[in-house]
């Protein structure tokens, strides 16, 4: 169910992109193409009851970056259901806009 | 005289959780004949009231404390409820899929399950079945609120209060029966689950003089599943034949019948029979017919 609902995201971030540059944790020396969305497991809601884990929900670290610093994607991300921002940076000319999103 | 110790290995017990959550529904005659699975219970919090004391005094001393009765009640915590609850929350069905509220609130049984656990097993040391009669649930807030950043589910919360019902015996009516499984026969409790999870016919929760005749001396077994044992219905005269099955009492849309053929149906109705234990017996297998002229 987590893989599943991980592609569901997948498939979203795609859709709201408008490109297939997003990219599950790839490895430190993997070559993006910017805009581009980088996204991480990071967290899990738990809800229980009946002494079971009765609902789990992820949390991704979702970052869209862009040399663009008002690029479209940001104000989509905010708009997701269980969306947050968490910071804005800027490293090497690229802006990091970086969001915690429960899918 | 025994020396006293505390804490030994074994001994440190504790109770913990709470899970198999089942609403019992009563049929006409107050049985709880039906019952239906609970999911997402987090809390109950039972919450017994009264037995104040009223002091009295005489001789210029104080005399006696008299009591005033006992009565149950607690609160039922859960993420969600079985669509069966809404008859018992002031909401009634008249189509399917339409509820309309502020009806009547008539009453209802529940069981649930707590842990008991020691320094050795653990919480899987033992449990704790809680038996509730005759509850009615009070409105309740449900506080819907806007989708945020974070996860939640809005946790539902009804306090019952509750009526006493005959506990048989010389004991005072109860609406409260607790059955610790690391004191009781393992089969007998084997019979008490199987009536309330529904492994012996239909989910049942028996009486609390029923309850404890199981664990005294046991229940008489009467097998449904034999065809002498079951209602026919003759589609010729439209006429139902219960037969007579020591330990068995009939019921036809909740009301009591007498085995032996039944007054002919007329055209559009619908009988639905039901076979209910009598004291001291127990019915495996299916236990409700349905037939329809």
């Amino acid at each position: 169910m987590g893989l599943a609902q991980r592609l569901l995201l997948h498939e979203a971030l795609v859709d709201l992109l408008g490109t297939t540059n997003v990219y599950f944790q790839p490895p430190p020396d993997f070559q993006m193409t910017y805009p581009c969305i980088v996204y991480s497991r990071d967290d899990q809601s738990v809800k229980r009851g009946d002494n079971v884990a009765y609902n789990v929900r992820q949390r991704y670290q979702v970052t869209y970056i862009d040399k663009n610093p008002d690029g479209d994607s940001i104000d989509a991300l905010a708009e997701f259901p269980l969306s947050a921002f968490s910071r804005h940076f800027v490293t090497s000319g690229l802006n990091h806009d970086v969001f915690s999103i429960y899918y | 005289m025994a020396h006293l110790t505390w804490d030994d290995t074994g001994s440190r017990l504790y109770e913990t959780g709470v899970d198999h959550g089942v609403l019992y529904i009563p049929d006409g005659s107050g049985d709880y004949t039906d019952g239906v699975a609970w999911n997402g219970l987090t809390t109950v919090t039972e919450s017994p009231s009264g037995a104040e004391a009223t002091a009295l005094f005489a001789d210029n001393i104080k005399y006696l404390d008299l009591r005033s009765a006992e009565t149950f009640g607690a609160t039922i915590e859960a993420y969600t409820y079985p669509d069966e609850f809404l008859q018992f929350d002031g909401v009634a069905s008249p189509v399917a899929g339409v509820h309309v509220g502020q009806q009547s609130r008539s009453t209802f049984g529940f069981c649930y399950r707590t842990r008991l656990g020691n320094d050795v097993g653990g919480s899987d040391y033992g449990y704790k079945l809680h038996l509730i009669y005759g509850a009615t649930a009070a409105p309740s807030e449900k506080a819907y609120a806007t989708i945020n950043d974070s996860p939640e589910a809005i946790t539902f919360s009804w306090e019952i209060a509750t009526t006493p019902v005959n506990a048989g015996g010389s004991l005072t009516p109860t609406a409260q029966l607790i059955i610790d499984s690391t004191k009781v026969d393992s089969g007998d409790l084997q019979t008490l689950e199987d009536l309330l999870y529904g492994q012996a016919g239909d989910p049942q929760m028996p009486s609390p003089a029923d309850v404890i005749a199981i664990f005294e001396a046991g229940l008489t077994s009467v097998n449904m599943g034999a065809g002498a044992n079951q209602p026919t219905y003759n589609t010729g005269t439209h006429v139902v034949t219960l037969p007579s099955v020591t330990g068995v009492v009939w019921k036809i849309n909740g009301v009591t019948k007498t085995a032996g053929a039944q007054t002919a149906m007329t055209t559009g109705q619908t009988s639905t029979v039901e076979a209910t234990p009598a004291s001291g017996y127990v019915l495996t297998g299916d236990t409700d017919w349905v037939f329809t002229y």
